[in-house]
């Protein structure tokens, strides 16, 4: 065959060749360089402000939740000269934020002086995006926030906003979890408010066959594992060191929320949807015995959303394993507030961050915990943070604040896409949980390693 | 809304033979002046930008093809790449089948007044291009508030979280592109339908050929022109997949992967990685497959006309 | 004779009835899409007179109250300081802005393309041809980085001048040109003594009309209806066009953002009326514009 091939062809397909070769070489002397990306240099070095003005208008962004606080601060400081935005608030694993900060990093202005955001912001904020950048977020324990303030937000509450020796951003408000319960349902029926996971779990299984329909919980929300994962203490997100994730969601602390919340699933107990999802408040809300969840639940779920009358929700303490050293409880957000290192005009934007972090006026009728210590004593004994309540819910909310695991990390990646995109849709297509834990430890262990990471599975 | 169509001149007025003399040579150049500055500056100058980072680094290094197998092994790639051509196959499948028998259907069966007014109900969706249709089939989609809540439910869809499972996203995406998209052409096919003489059918029925006969043997090979260049048009605006996907993301709470198609992939890259040169390359990818595209329309087909005869 | 004999054939009975039946078939399907077409459009123009309530519980396509109207127009009006109307502001400086420099580029230069003779004008013809057909959105992220080196980003040129970028328009104006004004009148004229622009202004454009709104529809439509490239080069919010604004309402609604919409007044029903009002002008053109479409679109086939 080859010598039937038309001299001609011969000569183009030797021509192709020699431009490959000749392709191949220069690419070999040009010393082909690594198409990875540079990192940006960690040491950096001290935080240089900008010109400042004293009368430069600041830009606020802020999640809708947040706004009328915003604008309460307008209100109060009449003379403070404000633009104020909203945006999504950096929920759900929203990347919004870090996009428009990255444009502005390449156009070299029109970053907001304040935003609120969430943790997993801040890990990007708290870097620069690229090396000839700064850092978005300003180190406000240099000179911008007193170190007395910074000492009373609540123990831990401050740990996803440092890095590197330093502060970048205020705690809004601790989310720590708690189980919260319908007390008049409860006590209708006669049963114990659990204090343990086995008893949850049979309580749960109890309600289903006695009262079928009744729910004690639910996965379905983008948040759900952080609810339930992150209170079993499941290494799911814990960093090693700075640059190396342990992903182990065979560890057995997984494998025993897995299949805890399979067995409530089946049996029907536990809802595969959402709290939040379209629709629950109006098939289910009324049938809501208890929930695994955050202290903002009170509120938001009980009150805003399912619309329990008041006197009859309460919160009990988180629920502990048998054999466990020390009681653990999981965090469902917590946003955060953070001042640019670019604002004009510092003084005007960290007065806004303190204040909306750390005033009474604020905080204490805050819709969340908050972070502040202070406030938070100001809050719990605020009547309309209690009044809906059927029991005090103070040293719950207390003792859980303190009892947040740290083993699950701040990543740069938000916590919630892996579990949403992939176990989410398994559940809803009706796998187990237990079947689906090699696939997300997979599907974060991918993410983790896109993000820069090293990754360790055991 | 640029897939919506022109008609490829089948047979321009053929004049004499253009070799003449340059005709207003100097004044040609003032005319196309703006449209070439503008080519230059958003249609070249980008291509030849995003070639350039795509074979270099963030350092400005020449990399070779690096970059292309940095993201080719990234493991969101392939299945990016998957999603959009099942979301191809399947739409251009449904386009072509669905806009050419409905245009059928409303030239040989319908009364001229029924079928104007069905046409123009096709024809209205068009009018929520983009966002709002993404947004109209949010509600669609959810069991709890769609008017075709009863069709989803007997379909075992019984929450919006279940409609939105991933393997049904190809199918959700080809809905709203047919609900906005389809109208248009159908119009366009049934004009071109139309324009085929009275006679030619009026013969066909002399020898006996039956409705559904005529449509396949002489209509539909009459506008085999204006259904390929609907298909390829259909091809290269599918490729570029973005703001369906997004918005589902968003909606769903991330229930839908953020980097469903290839472009959100590349969004994803620049916007969040800060990887620009990565973005580049996967641009590049989806480039050439456009490009494969217009090539071949441009070159193996007689649709478009470069010189007059 | 036979010919009057074929022409109405005797069809037996059961011919008949399988024409008719597949005449039913036929309706029955075309009933069916038109279902699919419209429904969602009657289910949009609905739920504005809703509340978020009734919108989930209610039949889908009741009708609420013209009170519920009133009272979702002015939670979506004083969304975040009336920024709608910013909104619908720039989309109509955006895609209003583009059209004149489309025009103004397109129209000569497809008349120059059909009409006259010059050195690159096929090369020129091919390019416009690729461009037409490459997918646009692969090359926002460079365009991006070039309105950047120009230090554009975030102004109204970062929009108007890449939307202003239309080789469709340009091969639509060739086509037309090509086909619809014979070459022998612009020579004619030329032997007459018209100058080149004269040529243009005074025989082309006037013949024109119907491309130049063709052009016209199809550029505003679609830059209207553009989101990627603003999505990218707008960073705040006050500068944003509709479509971008309607992805910033659904962000914050609670309904499928619970955690960070709560305490909004934005829900289902001001959402669906922030698309009602998006999608207005688009809609009147499209409303207005059916049979100029289909005859501009199909002007070159009749011709032939």
């Amino acid at each position: 065959m080859k010598r039937l091939r038309s001299p001609n062809r011969n000569v183009r397909a030797r021509t192709a060749g020699g431009i490959a070769v000749a392709v191949c070489t220069a690419v070999a002397l040009a010393g082909c360089a690594s198409a990875t990306q540079s990192a940006a240099s960690a040491n950096s070095s001290p935080f240089k402000a900008v010109k400042q003005d004293a009368s430069a208008k600041i830009t606020v962004w802020t999640d809708s939740t947040r706004l009328p606080e915003v604008q309460q601060y307008q209100k109060l400081h009449p003379t403070a000269k404000l633009n104020i935005v909203t945006y999504d608030g950096g929920a759900d694993g929203s990347t919004y934020l870090q996009s428009k900060i990255q444009l502005f990093d390449r156009t070299g202005k029109g970053w907001p002086d304040v935003v609120f955001g969430s943790p997993t912001d801040v890990t990007w904020a708290s870097r620069p995006t690229n090396p000839s950048a700064t850092a978005f977020a300003a180190p406000l324990d240099e000179s911008l926030v007193p170190k007395a303030t910074l000492d009373n937000f609540a123990k831990g509450s401050l740990s996803p906003c440092q890095y590197n020796g330093h502060t970048y951003c205020l705690r809004n408000d601790i989310a720590q979890v708690v189980l919260w319960y319908n007390k008049t349902l409860l006590d209708k029926w006669s049963y114990q408010v659990p204090t343990t996971w086995p008893e949850y779990q049979a309580l749960g299984l109890k309600i289903a066959t006695e009262h079928p329909g009744y729910l004690v919980g639910a996965v379905g929300d983008t948040n759900s594992q952080e609810s339930y994962f992150w209170s079993s203490q499941c290494p799911a997100f814990q960093l090693t060191n700075p640059t190396t994730l342990r992903v182990d969601m065979q560890d057995p602390k997984c494998t025993r929320m897995a299949s805890l919340l399979d067995s409530l699933i089946s049996a029907k107990a536990v809802s595969t949807q959402g709290f939040f999802s379209q629709g629950f408040a109006k098939d289910s809300g009324s049938k809501v015995a208890m929930a695994y969840g955050p202290s903002w639940y009170g509120q938001y779920l009980f009150n805003a959303a399912f619309k329990t009358p008041a006197g009859q929700i309460a919160a009990a303490a988180p629920l502990t394993w048998p054999g466990d050293a020390s009681p653990a409880t999981g965090n469902v957000g917590g946003g955060l507030w953070m001042v640019s290192s670019h604002s004009t005009n510092l003084k005007a934007a960290t007065d806004v961050a303190t204040w909306l972090t750390t005033s009474n006026a604020n905080q204490g009728s805050a819709p969340t915990y908050p972070a502040y210590s202070p406030a938070a004593k100001v809050w719990l004994a605020n009547p309309t943070n209690k009044d809906y309540f059927a029991t005090d819910i103070s040293s719950v909310f207390e003792q859980a604040a303190n009892e947040v695991w740290t083993g699950w990390s701040n990543t740069k990646f938000s916590d919630a896409t892996a579990w949403s995109s992939i176990v989410l849709p398994g559940l809803t297509a009706g796998k187990s949980l237990t079947s689906l834990l090699p696939a997300w430890q997979t599907a974060v262990s991918n993410e983790a390693k896109a993000n820069g990471y090293k990754v360790t599975n055991q | 809304m640029t897939a919506l169509a022109v008609e490829p001149p089948i047979n321009a007025s053929s004049r004499r033979a253009a070799r003449r003399r340059r005709e207003g040579s100097s004044a040609s150049y003032f005319f196309v002046a703006g449209y070439t500055v503008l080519l230059a500056a958003f249609g070249i100058f980008p291509t030849g930008y995003a070639l350039y980072l795509s074979l270099t680094n963030d350092r400005g290094q020449f990399v070779g093809l690096n970059q292309f197998s940095k993201v080719a092994r990234d493991y969101r790639f392939i299945p990016a790449f998957e999603n959009i051509a099942t979301y191809l196959v399947m739409w251009l499948v449904l386009l072509v089948v669905m806009t050419v028998l409905l245009a059928v259907a409303l030239r040989s069966w319908m009364r001229p007044g029924m079928s104007s007014l069905l046409r123009f109900l096709y024809y209205l969706p068009g009018a929520l291009a983009g966002v709002a249709s993404v947004l109209v089939w949010l509600f669609m989609l959810d069991p709890d508030v769609s008017p075709a809540g009863w069709f989803l439910r007997a379909i075992g869809q019984e929450s919006f979280a279940a409609t939105l499972n991933p393997s049904h996203l190809p199918i959700i995406f080809v809905l709203i592109a047919f609900w906005t998209g389809a109208g248009g052409w159908i119009v366009v096919m049934y004009g071109a339908l139309n324009n085929i003489s009275e006679d030619v059918l009026e013969a066909a029925r002399i020898d006996g050929a039956g409705r559904w006969q005529t449509a396949w043997h002489i209509q539909i090979p009459m506008i085999r022109k204006w259904i390929v260049y609907m298909s390829i048009l259909a091809f290269a605006a599918g490729t570029q997949l973005f703001i369906e996907p997004q918005l589902l993301q968003t909606a769903s709470l991330g229930r839908v992967s953020s980097t469903w198609s290839p472009n959100q992939l590349a969004y994803v890259y620049a916007f969040q990685q800060g990887d620009f040169n990565g973005a580049a390359a996967i641009s590049i990818f989806l480039l050439v497959l456009g490009l494969a595209c217009a090539g071949v329309l441009v070159t193996r087909s007689d649709l478009f006309k470069l010189e007059e005869q | 004779m036979t010919l009057a004999l074929r022409r109405r054939p005797n069809i037996g009975p059961a011919k008949a009835r399988s024409r008719l039946a597949s005449r039913v078939l036929v309706g029955l399907v075309l009933a069916v899409v038109a279902l699919f077409f419209v429904l969602p459009v009657i289910w949009l123009l609905l739920a504005p007179s809703k509340t978020a309530d009734q919108v989930v519980s209610d039949f889908p396509l009741s009708f609420g109250s013209f009170t519920q109207i009133g009272r979702a127009w002015s939670h979506l009006f004083s969304f975040q300081d009336h920024v709608l109307l910013k909104w619908l502001r720039n989309s109509a400086i955006y895609s209003g802005g583009s059209l004149v420099l489309t025009l103004v580029t397109s129209v000569p230069a497809g008349y120059a393309l059909a009409l006259t003779r010059f050195r690159g004008r096929t090369t020129l013809l091919v390019v416009t041809l690729i461009s037409m057909i490459m997918p646009s959105a692969t090359l926002v992220l460079p365009i991006f980085l070039e309105i950047n080196q120009f230090h554009l980003i975030g102004t109204v040129w970062s929009v108007i001048l890449p939307f202003s970028f239309y080789p469709f328009g340009v091969y639509l104006v060739y086509i037309y040109f090509a086909t619809s004004l014979p070459r022998d009148i612009i020579s004619a004229a030329r032997i007459d003594g018209c100058s080149e622009w004269q040529l243009f202004t005074r025989i082309a454009l006037p013949l024109a009309r119907p491309v130049v709104a063709l052009v016209a529809f199809f550029s505003f439509v679609g830059n209207w209806n553009n989101f990627f490239l603003p999505y990218l080069v707008l960073p705040n919010s006050d500068q944003f066009p509709m479509q971008v604004g309607l992805n910033q309402l659904l962000s914050s609604t609670p309904s499928f953002n619970p955690v960070a919409g709560a305490g909004l007044n934005i829900t289902i029903p001001e959402l669906a009326l922030a698309i009602i009002i998006g999608i207005l002008p688009v809609l009147v053109l499209f409303l207005v514009s059916q049979r100029a479409l289909v005859s501009g679109m199909l002007a070159g086939a009749t011709k032939g």
